[in-house]
């Protein structure tokens, strides 16, 4: 094919998970974790892409697309938890959610 | 063959310019304070991804994951964003400070785990795709694959939408209990 | 006969097991007579294998009936069997017979006490427990009826348990025969080395001399422990903290004679180890003194008949030790008549007092209770073996017997003799003191009459029958003329010794004349004051402070063991065990404390850790691929 190989696709998609992962580790306001989690699917999602376009085999697309509509769903229930809080008078801060400090 | 040679030539500029927007974007959603200018940036992400998708003939995931992805899930993003309200972000990283060294140890491991681990196992075969035929990719052939071999992950995918929309309904909708039942956090 | 002795044997565990299950349901006079029925039930069974031994002859009067295995192990096996031979059934009619007749007299003595049916409860234990130690068809057997009795002296003996006296009492007795229980024990782990079983049948079997003395001292340590004689006797008089019938029936005329027939049923291994014999009948005749001497200057009542009881039974361990057996046990026999006429009737009198037991206050009750005072007459007569009564008829003989041993012997004819001189006085001297003369201050005051109801009856009734007994009882033996119970005895225990007529006769006429000498001289201090008693202050504080024994026992034991449970405490149990439960304790809460700060809370701590992990994890995975 044209372009670059696959390999750099691939590195492509381990600096985006790299960079997800950074940002839900050390990001505070759950908005900004959820979308650094968007990230690191999207990167995965660009290595199967990769992968299903070296081996000419298209269920790595097949497999994308259902990661897509996974991400979607786990982004509405996010979300739906956010507004809640926010309804609650929360502050949305995950360092302050530690009811679970033991 | 300057065809072919531009045609490369083409194809390294455009996933060039694609990968750097990818990876700037991916930096800013991280970095930014303002939510609102990290989701826009995400948006950016998910652009230059499509790109990166239609490079290696996936024309109906890039066309999905604008659709869907940049489209929807993002909308849905900024809505919530805009309805939460301007909001200062907190500081970066509070927490105890062992936690940040280790969330960068841990991320950078990875990194370089993934790229270490591809590169010993399958470097020297990822120089040569496959071959591919005119249609890969393309919507015919996902629609074929969704309704025959993947036919069980079609249908356990369309069961999770559908879960999430009732959980979603369920967590957004206003608590029939008084304010006052409700122990404070 | 089989039957009968297993009827014999269950019917007081029923009557125990019945009054318990039945507890509040039944009345407590119900519980009484329970009781009561089944005694006289045992009885009439004991009378059924008396008359079905009598149908045999010799060699046949061995017969041993075994329910199931109880125990096995190895090579070891003891069943659960029961013997019938002529000493077991003549203790079987002994026991049941004069247990049937003291929980009658409970049923007065008793009567409206708060917790009667747990009494009676246990005086059936303690009847059942009796009879399976001389039932028992083997050592174990015997070992748990002598355990079991153990136990129910003590549960009667703090019967008032409200009384911190009665429950201290209590404890010294369990305590004093958990003494002898171990040295029997150690005497049965012995004879299991040597023979491997523990039947009566290897008791004659050849042992070497350690073996068989060390048995012999085990045994005899149990007797001690379980008679009250020296050194373990101090229990005795304390244990007149239980109700009177209880004193009479376990601390009269049966339990502590388990130890005389433990002698006699062991026989062959005290035949084998002479000196613990001699040291057997030593101890017995020492007994004997003491407790004739300590007796002169005692003021509670049962407290004088407890140390004639020890005094009593001194004579039978003389009689046991010397092989004189049947003789013992025929004195066992009549003494079991007399000593519990003795209490009984004394229970009456402590009745008709208000629970007064101090004879200092007493006097001049003949008149006020005329048919008691006869009662206890009779009792007192057969007591220091005055003819015709039943006392004389035994002693004697016993006394007699001494005279075939040797010098030795001798010295404990001596011995005996000079306790009939002190069985005189002080019994008559208890007579004289509580009955004649003028009524006290205190009896005018406090004295009233028992009743003719069933409490009276009762204990009027079960007190006459002893009293027949103990007049008619002694004539079933009159040693050189007619012994049927040394021949009755004789398939089991021969006698050792059989003195000269004309031993006998000078033993009868000595100890005659020095038991009335005895009665006169207490006649001339107590029954007509006519001399003075003396007074030598040094001597009467050392018998009345029993010679010093339990000042002894708690120097040269319990001051050491509470001196080194103190010491053990401050220093290995407070610092190493305590202390290493308390840091173990306190570390492991500390271990938890440092693993809890892991939980913290924060959501970004947890996804840390699981990034962490799938970056170990993918290390691991590309090392080992």
């Amino acid at each position: 094919m044209n372009g670059p190989s696959i390999a750099w696709y691939l590195a492509v998609a381990a600096f985006l998970f790299g960079t997800g992962s950074l940002g839900v580790l050390l990001r505070r306001n759950p908005l900004i974790v959820l979308l650094s989690l968007e990230i690191m699917l999207n990167g995965a999602n660009l290595a199967l892409i990769a992968f299903a376009r070296h081996l000419g085999d298209a269920s790595g697309q097949i497999f994308a697309l259902a990661v897509m509509a996974v991400a979607a769903s786990e982004v509405v229930v996010g979300l739906g938890l956010i507004v809640a809080l926010n309804r609650k008078r929360v502050p949305l801060d995950v360092d302050r959610l530690s009811s679970l400090r033991g | 063959m300057i065809v072919a040679t531009v045609g490369n030539v083409l194809v390294w500029t455009i996933w060039m310019v694609a990968a750097f927007a990818c990876l700037g974007s991916a930096v800013a959603v991280v970095t930014f304070w303002n939510p609102f200018y990290s989701a826009l940036a995400l948006i950016g992400n998910l652009g230059s991804l499509a790109v990166l998708y239609l490079l290696l003939s996936s024309e109906f995931v890039a066309a999905a994951q604008v659709l869907v992805y940049a489209g929807a899930v993002m909308v849905m993003f900024l809505f919530v964003i805009a309805y939460i309200g301007p909001r200062s972000d907190s500081p970066w990283a509070g927490g105890p400070g062992w936690q940040a060294v280790g969330a960068v140890l841990a991320a950078a491991a990875l990194l370089v785990e993934i790229i270490v681990a591809i590169g010993l196992k399958a470097g020297d075969r990822l120089a040569d795709s496959a071959d591919i035929r005119e249609g890969f990719g393309g919507p015919a052939q996902i629609g074929r694959l969704f309704l025959t071999d993947h036919l069980l992950a079609f249908e356990v995918t369309s069961i999770v939408l559908l879960v999430a929309a009732i959980g979603g309904v369920i967590l957004g909708a206003h608590s029939r209990r008084a304010a006052d039942e409700v122990p404070p956090l | 006969m089989i039957t009968g002795a297993w009827i014999c044997l269950l019917s007081p565990l029923a009557a125990a097991g019945l009054i318990t299950l039945a507890g509040e349901r039944i009345s407590r006079r119900t519980a009484g007579y329970v009781a009561t029925i089944s005694c006289f039930v045992a009885f009439g069974g004991a009378l059924a294998s008396f008359i079905g031994l009598l149908g045999r002859g010799g060699e046949e009067r061995d017969v041993v009936s075994t329910a199931w295995t109880w125990l096995s192990g190895g090579s070891y096996r003891s069943g659960f069997e029961i013997l019938v031979d002529p000493l077991s059934v003549m203790m079987m009619l002994i026991v049941s017979g004069v247990g049937g007749l003291i929980v009658a007299y409970s049923l007065g003595y008793m009567d409206g006490d708060d917790e009667e049916r747990r009494y009676f409860a246990y005086m059936s234990l303690f009847v059942f427990s009796m009879l399976l130690l001389v039932q028992g068809g083997n050592l174990l057997l015997l070992l748990a009826g002598w355990g079991m009795v153990g136990l129910s002296s003590y549960l009667l003996i703090g019967h008032w348990h409200e009384r911190p006296s009665a429950i201290a009492a209590a404890k010294k007795a369990f305590v004093m025969n958990a003494i002898g229980d171990a040295t029997m024990a150690l005497a049965f782990f012995l004879l299991i080395k040597e023979a491997g079983s523990l039947e009566f049948g290897i008791l004659g079997g050849e042992y070497g001399s350690t073996t068989a003395n060390l048995v012999a001292l085990g045994l005899l340590g149990g007797a001690v422990a379980k008679s009250a004689q020296l050194p373990l006797q101090t229990w005795l008089p304390d244990a007149m903290e239980g109700p009177t019938p209880v004193s009479a029936l376990i601390h009269a005329a049966t339990m502590v004679t388990a130890g005389v027939y433990l002698i006699v049923r062991t026989h062959p291994i005290f035949e084998q180890a002479p000196a613990i014999a001699d040291l057997a009948a030593g101890l017995g005749a020492g007994t004997l003194l003491l407790a004739g001497l300590i007796a002169l200057v005692q003021v509670d009542i049962k407290r004088v008949i407890a140390y004639s009881t020890m005094s009593q039974i001194g004579y039978m361990f003389l009689g046991a030790g010397l092989g004189a057996y049947a003789n013992g046990m025929f004195h066992l026999m009549t003494h079991a008549f007399f000593k519990a006429l003795l209490f009984m009737a004394a229970g009456i009198v402590i009745h008709a007092l208000a629970a007064e037991q101090d004879i200092r206050k007493m006097g001049g009750l003949r008149q006020l209770m005329p048919r008691t005072y006869q009662a206890f007459l009779v009792g007192s007569l057969a007591l220091v073996g005055i003819f015709p009564f039943a006392g004389f008829f035994s002693k004697d003989s016993i006394l007699a017997a001494a005279m075939d041993h040797g010098a030795y012997g001798y010295v404990l004819w001596v011995a005996g003799l000079a306790g009939t001189f002190l069985t005189g006085l002080y019994t008559f001297r208890l007579l004289f003191v509580v009955f004649w003369g003028e009524p006290s201050a205190f009896v005018r005051e406090h004295f009233h009459a028992i009743k003719r109801d069933v409490v009276g009856v009762s204990m009027g009734a079960t007190v006459g029958v002893l009293t027949v007994l103990s007049i008619i009882g002694g004539w079933i033996q009159f040693a050189p003329w007619w012994h049927p119970i040394e021949t009755w005895l004789e398939t089991v225990a021969e006698p050792l010794v059989s003195p000269e007529g004309w031993q006998e006769g000078v033993s009868i006429a000595l100890s005659l004349v020095l038991g009335l000498g005895g009665i006169y001289i207490a006649w001339l201090a107590y029954g007509t004051r006519r001399v003075a008693v003396p007074r030598q202050l040094a001597l009467q504080r050392m018998l009345e402070r029993k010679f010093y024994f339990d000042e002894l026992y708690d120097a040269l034991f319990y001051r050491p063991t509470v001196w080194a449970a103190k010491k053990l405490y401050r220093w290995v149990e407070e610092p190493i065990i305590s202390g290493t439960m308390r840091e173990l304790g306190e570390e492991t809460r500390d271990v938890g404390g440092l693993v809890a700060r892991l939980q913290t809370g924060l959501l970004r701590t947890y996804a840390l850790a699981i990034a962490s992990s799938v970056a170990v994890l993918a290390i691991v995975f590309i090392a080992v691929k």
